[in-house]
This record gives C-alpha cells, sequence and structure tokens, in this order.
C-alpha cells in the first residue's frame, strides 16, 4: 500500500477539518453550533431517532429512478445511437429536454400526484434519463466505423451485435453518463422531499431548520453530502470493475487524470 | 441539410401530436398534463403580460451573478491548482468531496443563517458553478506539455506572464466546457431555489400557477425555462466555436 500519495492527499482535509473542529469549539453563535455538537446529534439521531428510516427512504427512491433511468435511457439511446435518421430527428428533441429543468416539474407532479414514494421515483427518473441517453447515443456514435462495419459484414444478428459489440463499445460514455444521472438524483430527492414529504432526509433538514434545531439541520445537510459521496465512490469502484480492460487499453492517453463526471463531449449538468 | 431539418420538424411534430393524444385521452389528469393547445394559448397570454418577463429577469439576475462570482473565484484558482501538482494533490480528495455535494441540501441551512434573499439565490448558485469551471479550468492547465512547460521555465518567463500566456490559451478549450456547464447549472439552480422558497423568479411562478390550478401555465413556465436552458447551450457552443477557431476541431461530426 503506498502511503504517500494517500497522505499528500488527505492532509489538507484533514486540516480543514481541525480547522473547523476548534474554530467552532464553544462558539455560541446561534447559526454555527460547535462541529463536535453537529456530530454528536447526527449520531444521536442515527441512534435513537428516526433518520435511519429517513436515509432508507431516500435512498430506496434514489435507486430506483436511477435504475429506471438506466434502463430507459441506455434501451434508447442504443436504438437512437444506431439509427441513424432517428437521431439526426431527434437531436434538438432531446437535446432540448436534456435543457429543460426537472426541479420545475417538482410542484407539479406532488401537487397532483401526491407525496408518497412514487412521485419522487417518477422525478428522479425524469431528471437522471436524459444525462444517460445522451451519453449513450453519443457513446454509441463514438465506435469506430471499422467496427461496425466488420460487425455488419460478419452478418451477426442485431441482438448480438447490440449486447456485445455495441453496449460494451459505447460502456464508458454510458458509465459517465450515470454518474452525472446520479448527482442529478441525488438533488432531485432532496427537492422533492423538501417540497413535501413526510419522511426523507430532505424532510429531515427541513423540519429541524423551520424549528431551529440548528445542529440537527447541519447534522442532516452532512449525512447528505456523504450520501451523495458514497454513492458516487461507489459507482466509481463499479466503473473500475466493468472498464478494467478500457483502462488497461489506451495508458498514453491517460496523461492528465480523467475527470470523473463528465467527458468533454457529454453536456451533463452537474448540480 | 434541409432534409434534417425536416426529418427534426417531423418528429417534433409525432411528439407533439402524442402529446396531444396522451392528454386528450385522459389517462392522466389533465391538472398533470395539460393538452398542447391549452399550454400554447397560456405562454401567449403569459409573453404579452409584464409578470413573466419580470419573473424571467428575477431568475435570470441570481444565476448571472452567481455564475460571474463563480467564474471570478474558479478560473484562477483552477489554472493555479493546475500549474503546480503539489497543489493539485493536495486538494484532489477535497474539492472531489465538495463537489459530489448536493448544493441544493444546502438552503435549510441558508435560509437559517442567510435569511430568503436575493443574494443567498446567488450564493447558491455561485458554489454549485465554482466546480464545474475550477476542475475545468484544472484539467485545461494539466494538459500543458511538458515540453512547453519546461521551456516557459527554462527561459524564465514570470508566472504572471506565463499563467497568461502559456497556460490560459492551453486550458482555453476545457475552459469553455466548464463554463457551458455552469452555465445551465446556473439557471437550473436558481430555478430550483425559487420553487422551494418565496423568491420571485420562474421557479416561483411553476408553484404559484400549480397551485392556482393553471397546470396550462405551469407548464409554459417550465417549457420557458427549457427554452431558456436550451438558449444557453446554443450560445456557449456557438461561442465556443468562434473562440477556438484557430484549433483543429476535437473530432470530425457527421452532422
Amino acid at each position: 500500500m503506498p502511503w504517500k500519495p494517500i497522505l499528500r492527499q488527505l492532509w489538507l482535509p484533514a486540516l480543514v477539518f481541525l480547522i473547523l473542529l476548534v474554530s467552532t469549539e464553544g462558539s455560541a453563535s446561534f447559526y454555527f453550533p460547535p462541529l463536535t455538537e453537529v456530530l454528536g446529534a447526527l449520531w444521536h439521531e442515527l441512534l435513537h431517532g428516526s433518520l435511519v428510516e429517513d436515509l432508507l427512504f431516500s435512498l430506496r427512491n434514489i435507486m430506483a429512478g436511477l435504475a429506471l433511468a438506466t434502463v430507459a435511457g441506455v434501451g434508447a439511446g442504443l436504438v437512437i445511437g444506431e439509427i441513424r435518421v432517428l437521431r439526426l430527428a431527434t437531436g434538438p428533441l432531446l437535446d432540448f429536454a436534456r435543457a429543460t429543468p426537472t426541479v420545475g416539474f417538482v410542484p407539479v407532479i406532488i401537487l397532483t400526484l401526491g407525496i408518497g414514494s412514487g412521485p419522487k421515483i417518477f422525478l428522479i427518473f425524469l431528471g437522471s434519463v436524459w444525462p444517460i441517453l445522451l451519453n449513450t447515443v453519443s457513446g454509441v456514435r463514438d465506435i469506430s466505423p471499422a467496427v461496425h462495419e466488420t460487425a455488419r459484414g460478419y452478418r451477426i444478428p442485431w441482438t448480438l451485435r447490440l449486447r456485445r459489440v455495441v453496449l460494451p463499445g459505447a460502456l464508458p460514455q454510458i458509465l459517465a453518463g450515470i454518474r452525472v444521472a446520479l448527482s442529478v438524483a441525488v438533488v432531485l430527492m432532496v427537492v422533492s422531499e423538501i417540497y413535501g414529504s413526510p419522511v426523507g432526509l430532505g424532510n429531515f433538514i427541513l423540519q429541524s431548520g423551520s424549528s431551529f434545531h440548528v445542529a440537527e439541520t447541519w447534522a442532516g445537510t452532512i449525512l447528505i453530502g456523504i450520501l451523495g459521496y458514497a454513492l458516487s465512490v461507489l459507482l466509481l469502484l463499479v466503473e473500475h470493475r466493468l472498464l478494467g480492460w478500457y483502462h488497461e487499453r489506451a495508458p498514453r492517453a491517460r496523461a492528465p487524470r480523467p475527470i470523473p463526471t463528465e467527458s468533454v463531449k457529454s453536456n451533463g449538468v452537474v448540480v | 441539410m434541409v432534409k434534417v431539418r425536416l426529418l427534426q420538424l417531423g418528429a417534433f411534430a409525432c411528439v407533439s401530436a402524442l402529446w396531444a393524444i396522451v392528454a386528450a385521452a385522459g389517462v392522466v389528469s389533465p391538472t398533470a398534463l395539460p393538452g398542447p393547445r391549452a399550454v400554447t394559448v397560456a405562454l401567449g397570454d403569459l409573453l404579452a403580460g409584464g409578470a413573466f418577463w419580470q419573473a424571467v429577469a428575477e431568475t435570470l439576475r441570481g444565476a448571472v451573478v452567481g455564475l460571474v462570482a463563480a467564474i471570478a473565484v474558479g478560473i484562477p484558482v483552477g489554472l493555479v491548482t493546475g500549474m503546480y501538482e503539489a497543489a493539485e494533490e493536495s486538494s484532489r480528495l477535497l474539492v472531489e468531496m465538495l463537489r459530489s455535494f448536493p448544493v441544493i441540501a444546502l438552503l435549510p441551512v441558508f435560509l437559517l443563517v442567510l435569511g430568503s434573499t436575493p443574494g443567498m439565490k446567488a450564493t447558491v448558485v455561485f458554489i454549485a458553478c465554482v466546480f464545474p469551471v475550477l476542475l475545468q479550468a484544472q484539467y485545461g492547465a494539466r494538459g500543458v506539455s511538458q515540453a512547453v512547460r519546461e521551456m516557459a521555465h527554462g527561459y524564465r518567463i514570470p508566472r504572471l506572464l506565463r499563467m497568461r500566456r502559456v497556460v490560459l490559451p492551453a486550458a482555453a478549450p476545457s475552459i469553455m466546457t466548464g463554463l457551458r456547464l455552469a452555465a445551465t447549472t446556473s439557471v437550473l439552480v436558481s430555478i430550483g431555489v425559487e420553487v422551494l422558497t418565496t423568491l420571485p423568479g420562474i421557479g416561483h411562478m411553476i408553484m404559484e400557477s400549480q397551485q392556482a390550478g393553471a397546470s396550462a401555465r405551469a407548464y409554459a413556465y417550465i417549457l420557458t425555462a427549457g427554452a431558456i436552458g436550451y438558449t444557453i447551450t446554443l450560445l456557449a457552443q456557438f461561442a465556443e466555436h468562434r473562440l477556438l477557431r484557430r484549433r483543429p476541431p476535437a473530432r470530425a461530426g457527421e452532422e
């Protein structure tokens, strides 16, 4: 285990954490309680409060919405990417859909469909399907024409071709799209729960904020941050498993560290 | 080109027809999905009134103020940390963690600390936009080739000059991508904040219209938001083309 690079990356976050810990120690400010108190509140709520329930509710919605979006986005993206006419025809429409802020749909959906879990999953799906779809289309497009011609020349049946040629070829871009979609999903989870929900992390921070339980508000906010970070790390691990071949293939193209969220082509939005 | 445009018009017509059929069939209640005709009429009414333009201006103001601040901070910090490997390595984990934080979750805290003010909206936009700009600038600055870097060093080119004439041009394409991402994000966050607070703007109008039972008007506002986002994307692409003309295109597209 190489310790030096880890230390070199770790010292600044550790320092920031220490500074926060020391500077807020004994803080009398109403809005910035001591960090120890915030962490204590987080610990207490997780153990004795209903925070675990909130966390699971939010997590389940994100997972369900993202899974639906992945299936729909990759499926539609493969078809649109493969068929040139379809791709040309739908281009501006998809760009428009992608540019439409899904947060705008939050009042419409929640006020008409209710505050349950279903509308939230639908909203998460609606927001995260576009980055996945567009990245899949551009991933399919980027497969070298020679590969395509060869697969066609050998008359490989189209189902097999989709599964064994097109899907793996577009996989790096698809995964980049899912990573963008994940951050969109977390945002929509929070917004839809703040807007109207009896449970969930968003509801927790809203409730404790409006009843001026400042330490709890900070604790919930930190927990959402941890959730977002943990999910993105998890996705990176999955990506490493799936894309081992891709990273091994082109070491010379990897001189600068590749940016994790968006490849330059994916017009992803990170909120 | 004409054929492509025709195809796109056809696809647009198909989607509109599908929308009209779904709305007319009554599969979903008309408050959840009004028909395209009702939405068009509502949009026409809005365009003629003053409240609409005021809402658009409010949303854009919050977005622009936050975005400009994010650019002013993000580009210099990104370039400097990109120039020095030690700085990049030290800040990597911290930036990673901060970047993956869903900014909108800070809203309840900000409501407590800053209150429901336009400044709060701009602050949230700033936090959301600074990371894409910073990371893309850093990425671009790291792309300066070793040979160029050594030459600039060998000729003892002063740091500021090196940053302005060597690193900045090299990072420009990457920075433009960051700006495009941040510009779309800024409007999105601005609207998101408005949906959740009482601050005026498009997001607030969507909520108000829907609560008043005028879902066609709410949809008209959503379409407006989409049009703004789409326009920003197109403008950013155009600017990218103009600014980076001297460079060969990254890839020869077929369209």
